[in-house]
């Protein structure tokens, strides 16, 4: 029975680089059929990448720039970026090594060209002007987006902790194990169809509790 | 005064006059009010600058008192460096270098018509769009997006203040949508006065070497000194041409300029050196691009926020006027 | 938006969906927001899961990047767009170009103006060789002023003729880079 990750974020290696190219891996089957879409100008299958990706984009961002409240334009500007290269995805690698790499290029572009600002006003400004400019620089940061992810967090923890076992022992295999639905057949020992149906009904027994924070 | 800008632009260039009936949230409005704001409105601001890896913080100071406007642009860098313009002479001044660049503007009012002025026949040449943004600095923004319909010009995107029409943001792109440079303010205040105190410079320039790089002339609209520029890129046009001395060049060097309604691009054309042909140059300066080669022994450099195949194609296509000597080297 | 279609949404985030059922759900997802919504909170499960704390993507940020997406492209992104080193893709098309204007090579340089007339070589341009570009005798068009100084001239009297937004991203770039000159390439063609 896995346990929740430690807090200290140490697992981030594993699931960071999203290198889930474990053979059978059929996460990147799924990513390169979506990209593959997008290539030919539907963007609601990159929209779909979007919708993936964007938690983990942004929480590497925001680390890269210890700056959270800019981290959303910085992940924006990323995956317009990785739109505009899609057509030079070429499937070397999964997917998500692809945009990861292309987050962490925009992220440091974006320290590179503020890592002087604060100097530069130093330099030029009297302490009031200085103060002025900070708190201008923060307008954009937002307690309650902070208190959102908070409580997202705890609402899913609880929620899993109140699954039944053999939901949840399938969706933490999953989610936090990787394993394939045909591992944790095995591991679980039942049917492949089985585990599929259990997965979903963790997932909408999680969902029942998250979606009224988010509409 | 923007649009009468356009006007008269317009009518020079024998072209239809702007519909009487403009909506008044259409893109080129936005354009028109915002180069009203910059050039007519008090304001004090903070921004930094950013093109590919490198960003500079920079202040810019606009103060009009009496129609008579100053700007002054401040590298806040540690550089010192900072340019000051009144309706006179433009001031570089590059404490680094100990060097004073002095640009004389007081010409005659043709100048007007060289400046490009969002007029009709742009839409011709870019797809104009207006949107309501998010919130740019606290104020409720319009997006105005200026997307080139060719290879040969340049994109823009504008944060414009929705009750100033100024712009708090702005992004030069590529063809391809890459941003290529963008400003975007920290601060920005529009006081009712600002002393003219903030728009002196505050580097002490006693030692440094001033450099007169313009002279005084008239502009003419007509082609200067027996050069032109062949064949341009569509929609670029012959629009002022002038002398500009250089220090170390013997004769006033030949200054053309070509405008699309929004970009331009500066053609000059130098006396070639000594040592035979140079090789051709293309650099990079943000979202300007400079090309330089020689034709006929004379070094010619194009210049402007086009693209690198813009500048090329332009100063490549520069030739002597025929049935006019082309200008001599004087040496 | 039914259990089934739910279950082939969370098979499709795992990679398990077959394919025959996948063209059709992504249709689907296409038509349907509320479907492409329970897709994200399906992923936000997970992500929550993986890497407890941190921050998390707002709830219109998708959809922010979704018109981003939409209004800066029109048609299906090229082969030709940015790649994640912006450096060698700004670098690449001079080099075409170079060649189809005929000159022999070009070679793509960075330079630190003034500092010695530093040069260093772009790493990650290819596949011209280095090039021994005599960058003084570049420079020599007027010898009284540096080459920098000239290119500030021309661009501060340039700036004059540009609208108010392109005048001060020139005069700023006047300012901030010295003249600014970051990239420079030299073209040689085979008559020299």
């Amino acid at each position: 029975m896995p346990n929740f990750p430690p807090p200290d974020g140490s697992t981030e290696s594993h699931d960071e680089r999203g290198d889930d190219s474990r053979p059978g891996s059929g996460l990147e089957k799924t990513d390169l059929e979506l990209v593959k879409r997008a290539q030919q100008g539907e963007r609601s299958a990159f929209d779909l990448l979007v919708l993936r990706y964007q938690h983990r984009v942004i929480k590497l961002v925001a680390r890269l720039l210890r700056d959270p409240a800019e981290a959303e334009d910085v992940a924006q500007e990323a995956f317009v970026k990785a739109y505009r290269a899609l057509g030079s995805f070429r499937g070397d690698s999964a997917f998500y090594t692809w945009l990861y790499r292309i987050a962490v290029n925009t992220a440091r572009n974006a320290m590179a060209s503020r890592q002087r600002r604060p100097l530069d006003y130093e330099a030029d400004l009297g302490e009031h002007e200085q103060a002025s400019v900070q708190s201008r620089l923060r307008h954009v940061d937002t307690p309650e987006a902070v208190a959102l992810s908070d409580e997202i967090q705890q609402t899913v923890e609880r929620a899993i902790q109140e699954l039944p076992e053999d939901l949840r022992t399938a969706i933490l295999l999953r989610e936090v194990e990787g394993l394939s639905y045909e591992e944790i057949a095995t591991a679980m020992d039942c049917p492949v169809g089985t585990v599929r149906s259990r997965i979903f009904r963790a997932r909408e027994a999680v969902d029942r509790n998250l979606k009224p924070l988010l509409d | 005064m923007a649009l009468r800008h356009a006007r008269v632009l317009v009518a020079a260039l024998g072209m239809a006059i702007v519909p009487a009936l403009q909506a008044a949230d259409s893109p080129r409005v936005w354009l028109e009010r915002m180069t009203e704001s910059l050039a007519t409105r008090n304001y004090d601001g903070l921004f930094t600058h950013s093109a590919g890896e490198q960003s500079e913080a920079m202040r810019i100071l606009h103060r009009v008192e009496d129609g008579r406007s100053v700007e002054r642009l401040v590298s806040l860098d540690g550089s010192g460096r900072e340019l000051v313009r009144t309706p006179e002479e433009v001031h570089a001044y590059l404490p680094d270098r100990r060097v004073v660049l002095v640009e004389p503007r007081k010409e005659d009012g043709s100048l007007l018509k060289a400046v490009p002025a969002p007029g009709p026949e742009l839409e011709l040449l870019y797809e104009l769009e207006a949107r309501p943004g998010h919130r740019v600095l606290g104020n409720e923004v319009r997006i105005v997006d200026v997307r080139p319909r060719d290879q040969y010009r340049y994109g823009y995107r504008l944060w414009l203040a929705e009750d100033t029409a100024m712009p708090l943001r702005s992004a030069v792109l590529d063809g391809d949508g890459r941003v290529i440079e963008q400003i975007q303010f920290t601060r920005l205040e529009m006081p009712a006065h600002i002393p003219a105190s903030a728009v002196e410079p505050s580097v002490d320039a006693t030692g440094y070497q001033w450099i007169r790089t313009g002279r005084r002339g008239n502009v003419r609209v007509a082609a200067v000194a027996g050069w032109r520029v062949r064949q341009a890129p569509p929609g670029f046009r012959l629009v002022a041409s002038r002398f500009q001395t250089l220090p170390g060049v013997p004769v006033p060097v030949p200054h053309l300029i070509l405008s699309d309604g929004l970009a331009s691009v500066s053609v000059f054309i130098e006396p070639g050196p000594p040592s035979g042909p140079i090789p051709r140059e293309l650099a990079t300066l943000g979202s300007a691009n400079a090309y330089t080669t020689t034709v006929q022994g004379h070094v010619v450099t194009a210049v402007g926020e086009v693209p690198q195949n813009t500048v090329r194609n332009i100063a490549s296509s520069v030739v002597p006027e025929t049935g006019a000597p082309p200008l001599d080297a004087g040496r | 938006m039914t259990d089934q279609i739910k279950e082939q949404i969370s098979a499709l985030l795992d990679g398990e969906l077959p394919q025959n059922e996948m063209n059709l759900l992504v249709r689907r997802l296409e038509r349907d927001a509320a479907l492409r919504l329970a897709f994200g909170r399906y992923a936000l499960v997970g992500e929550v899961l993986r890497a407890p704390g941190g921050a998390l993507a707002s709830a219109g940020f998708a959809e922010r990047v979704s018109s981003a997406v939409a209004a800066g492209v029109s048609a299906a992104p090229s082969a030709s767009a940015v790649a994640p080193s912006s450096r060698r893709r700004r670098a690449t098309p001079m080099i075409g170009a170079a060649v189809a204007a005929g000159t022999l090579f070009a070679a793509v340089l960075l330079l630190v103006p003034e500092q010695g007339e530093q040069l260093q070589q772009a790493r990650s341009v290819e596949p011209p060789a280095p090039v021994a570009a005599d960058v003084e005798a570049t420079g020599a068009a007027s010898p009284t002023l540096a080459r920098s100084q000239r290119m500030a001239a021309y661009l501060v009297a340039h700036g004059e003729y540009s609208t108010p937004i392109g005048r001060r991203n020139v005069w700023t770039g006047v300012l901030a880079n010295d003249p600014g000159i970051t990239r420079v390439s030299y073209e040689f063609s085979e008559a020299r």
